[in-house]
């Protein structure tokens, strides 16, 4: 492969090696102040010296030479995280994000704005790509983090935030909100997706697809229900004139593998836990419990579980 | 016309432990000695408070995917937690023991303003009263000691807990400031004649350095509360960016005095270090005057380094490289006083009793909160690390190893004098290890679950590799941590039964708070005694080996 990127450290590579670097002259420094602290104890202990010391009130040029070495280590430190910021936090003049992602409480919000696709908390990306992250907020403030992908950056309501985010191998990257952000902070994770080029792009097209349709009575009353319970004055279906953002898109809700954050798996039995109260799966959730019968569970199940 | 009003000689004696009768002395008092040990009191009992919090949290994180506790009420917990700690323990604890000790260590017999003492007492005492009433009247605040906006305001809360919160800051806020004020009045203007200002003990000279990072931190608090009140109470948007406000805004009013309440809290720990190592090492501290002035340079960077706790709000490079720049910088004179109070140790006669012990716990300890503080200066490090698991065991290395270590070593230290009684040392000990190797346990490991990705201030954790271990043992330290509070509780309950039996001076100590009876009478000083330099009682008891005179 000839990406130019992976001829250097990757953005995660380059803080680890920092870390290590100040783990070794932090390590070395503790280490002396350990030994000094037990060796003084054990050398100038009472029992062996009861006589009283001579009253010795330091030394100047001790305390200047030590001075000076401090302000060497730090001025290497210095330099190495500005160097190190500098290359992680590369921003261009005009920003064009592959991937804008939105706080919500207790959700994420992705869009991709180059093919329009548009999902929630399930988020994809391609490999051995550097990707510009756009990030903002719906309400409070939270913070994107995925450890093995890149820097953790914070999402705040009126502000955007860029940060970069690369994948060298496929597989699923585990990470989490890591600003508090209320009763459900907790359960604010994530998982990325990282696929290699060709994967990401068919399933950027299959995610593009219209909305399903079926014959199905079953789907169709769910589909009316849908609307009738005003489920769509918070969730949106792509190519229909519901658009509200307050819950995920649920457009193509059937092909994800988890819901709710990565909090649960996405099959019938939690779907149906789910609408039968969420605030007993998620309390404190951005959902009301609509009460609803189960009959009305059944066509709604079939409704959303029909959205592939 | 005179320029200068004539202050009237009290005509009746102020009320205290001699003249009033009963519970009603202690409250109606204004001596410094009894508001000193009313602060103690009171930062006991919150710490009880406080400490119980502590071992839910830890309950209900033993176990992955716990649901002892909903989240609604953990996260009460985990804020009144820190709140209660900062504002209502570490705080008062520090203050109260300024108040009893800096008119007897500089030879006075009140503070400057014995009413504006008792005022700021019992303004923190009600402050912590308001906060805690909240859980009466609705719920506790929930949206974490710092409290973010917009999280914090009307629209993302569902109780009245974050308005008793305000309330409650404003008021422990003025009490401080109180407390500060006297502070500087009572060292500047009440020191015995003979006493320069280069002669103070070193915990004297850091409450005076300090009360000036009080006097300018908490106003800034308070704005930053009056704010959000008015935000809260009457729909203003300071800090609502819908409407114009901005939420960063609150994050820089709250950490331009949170970075200093660091220091605030840690500085007087210091001043207790100074004390103890060099009188259980029978030398003078190594390096005063560095110890002193960089007191100063320390106070003043701690101005210029509160962006280090929004390195991931998004801050231009330029600016996050200035507060990495000032952040490491404080990292040398605090450095450097380590190794000042490791030199003092240097050829010393040590004698290991309980407050060296404690004064041992903090050196090693608070080296170690503090080099990790160092790598949070590492702007890329905290961009990965920052609430964390990694962060919390930071600054509780530097919150508990430091500050509450030293104020142990306080404590211990200074108990024969306030109670005329000495702690017993066998059951000390007991309480020091428990506490110590229980405190290591539990926050270690943190570090290690905040590098394997466990963010802070979750009510319940995924089951991921190694999550459950490092929890349950860290759970267990705090168990540990637990029994060795309960074993001092004890042992000041049972030596407060005990007759007095302490004499003047049992530490062979050298600052004139030792010139007094133990407990104090309520003058403290009919006579004082001369004083030459740093180390009064060291001259007087070695006559032929003096210090150097200073005046
Ligand atoms: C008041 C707004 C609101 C209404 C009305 C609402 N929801 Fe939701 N819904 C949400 C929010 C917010 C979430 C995300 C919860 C979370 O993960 O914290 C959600 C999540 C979901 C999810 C899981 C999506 C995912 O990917 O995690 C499904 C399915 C769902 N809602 C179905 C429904 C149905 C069916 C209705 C109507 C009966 C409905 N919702 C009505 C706000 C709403
Ligand atoms: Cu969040």
């Amino acid at each position: 492969m000839t990406n130019h990127y992976l001829l250097q450290a990757t953005d995660v590579e380059l803080i680890a090696n920092l870390f290590n670097y100040f783990l070794i002259v932090a390590g070395i420094i503790f280490a002396l102040v350990i030994f000094y602290t037990f060796f003084y104890l054990i050398r100038y202990g009472a029992k062996r010296r009861p006589e009283t010391p001579s009253q010795v009130e330091g030394s100047e040029r001790v305390e200047l030479i030590l001075a000076i070495i401090a302000t060497t280590i730090t001025a290497v430190f210095v330099y190495l995280t500005i160097n190190t910021m500098e290359k992680v936090q590369d921003i261009p003049e005009n920003p064009k994000p592959f991937l804008e992602i939105t706080g919500h409480q207790w959700w994420w919000e992705a869009k991709y704005p180059e093919s329009g696709v548009i999902t929630a908390n399930q988020i994809y990306i391609p490999t051995g790509k550097k990707i510009l992250l756009k990030l903002t907020s719906a309400d409070v403030v939270h913070s994107w983090w995925v450890p093995e992908l890149g820097r953790k950056m914070d999402m705040i309501a009126g502000v955007n935030n860029y940060m970069w985010m690369y994948a060298e191998k496929e597989g699923e990257y585990l990470g989490t909100c890591s600003e508090f952000c209320g009763v459900q902070h907790a359960r604010m994770r994530i998982r990325v997706t990282a696929l290699n080029p060709k994967d990401f792009e068919a399933w950027q097209q299959k995610q593009l697809l219209p909305v399903v349709t079926s014959t199905d009575a079953l789907f169709l009353e769910g589909k009316q229900l849908f609307e009738e319970k005003t489920c769509t004055n918070c969730h949106a279906i792509n190519g229909t004139e519901f658009k509200q953002n307050i819950g995920p898109n649920l457009t193509h809700f059937a092909s994800r593998k988890r819901f709710l954050a990565d909090m649960k798996e996405n099959n019938e039995a939690n779907l149906r836990a789910w609408l039968t109260n969420p605030q007993a799966v998620k309390s404190g959730v951005k959902m009301p419990n609509f009460i609803l019968s189960d009959s009305e569970i059944d066509a709604l199940v079939a409704y959303i579980n029909g959205l592939k | 016309m005179s320029l200068y009003i004539d202050i009237p000689e009290d005509k009746e004696q102020l009320p205290s432990l001699k003249t009033g009768q009963g519970k009603l002395a202690w409250m109606a008092s204004v001596d410094h000695k009894q508001l000193g040990i009313m602060y103690l009191w009171l930062a006991l009992v919150f710490f009880v408070i406080g400490g119980l919090e502590a071992m839910m949290i830890r309950a209900q994180l033993a176990l992955p995917n716990n649901d002892l506790i909903s989240p609604e009420l953990y996260n009460q917990i985990f804020t009144m937690h820190g709140t209660t700690m900062i504002f209502l323990v570490l705080m008062p604890a520090s203050i109260g023991l300024g108040t009893y000790l800096i008119p007897l260590m500089i030879g006075a017999n009140e503070m400057a303003f014995p009413r504006l003492n008792a005022f700021s007492f019992w303004m923190t005492c009600l402050g912590g009263m308001l906060l805690y009433f909240s859980f009466f009247a609705g719920g506790a605040p929930d949206a974490g000691w710092f409290n973010y906006a917009p999280l914090s305001e009307n629209n993302y809360s569902s109780t009245q807990g974050v308005d008793y919160f305000l309330v409650g800051l404003i008021l422990t806020g003025i009490g401080s400031i109180g407390a500060a004020l006297n502070f500087i009045t009572t060292v500047l203007t009440l020191r015995s004649p003979d006493i320069k200002l280069n002669m103070l003990p070193l915990f004297v000279w850091m409450i005076f350095v300090n009360a000036f990072l009080m006097l300018a931190a908490f106003p800034l608090l308070n704005a930053g509360l009056f704010m959000m009140l008015i935000d809260r109470q009457f729909d203003a948007h300071f800090f609502l960016a819908s409407t114009g406000g901005s939420a960063i805004l609150w994050q820089h009013f709250f950490w331009a005095f949170g970075h200093p309440e660091v220091y605030i809290i840690a500085l007087p720990a210091f001043g207790i270090i100074s004390e103890v190592i060099p009188v259980f090492s029978r030398k003078p501290i190594y390096g005063y005057k560095f110890v002193a002035a960089s007191s100063i340079a320390i106070a003043l960077l701690s101005y210029s380094v509160w962006a280090h706790h929004m390195f991931t709000v998004g801050l231009s490079n330029t600016v996050n490289a200035f507060f990495a720049i000032s952040s490491m910088l404080i990292g040398i004179p605090t450095g450097l006083k380590i190794i000042n109070w490791i030199g003092t140790m240097h050829k010393g006669s040590i004698r290991l009793t309980t407050p060296m012990l404690w004064a041992m716990a903090f050196l090693i300890c608070f080296t170690f909160g503090g080099l990790t503080g160092i790598s949070f200066a590492i702007v890329p490090i905290t961009w990965q690390l920052t609430d964390t698991y990694y962060l919390v065991a930071h600054f509780h290395y530097v919150f508990l190893g430091g500050s509450l270590f030293g104020l142990f070593a306080g404590i211990y230290y200074w108990f024969p004098k306030m109670s005329g009684r000495m702690l017993c040392s066998k059951l000390g000990k007991w309480h020091f290890w428990l506490f110590v190797l229980g405190f290591n346990l539990t926050f270690f490991l943190q570090h290690v679950l905040g590098v394997l990705g466990m963010p802070r201030r979750i009510f319940t954790y995924p089951d991921l590799p190694y999550w459950k271990v490092l929890n349950m043992l860290a759970t267990l330290g705090a168990v540990m941590m637990f029994v060795g509070m309960a074993i001092f509780f004890w042992n000041i309950y049972k030596t407060l039964k005990k007759p007095r039996t302490v004499g003047e001076n049992p530490w062979d100590a050298w600052t004139l708070e030792w010139a007094t009876p133990s407990p104090p009478e309520l003058k403290n000083f009919d006579e004082i005694p001369r004083v030459h330099s740093r180390r009064p009682l060291w001259d007087i008891n070695n006559p032929d080996n003096p210090d150097k005179k200073l005046n």
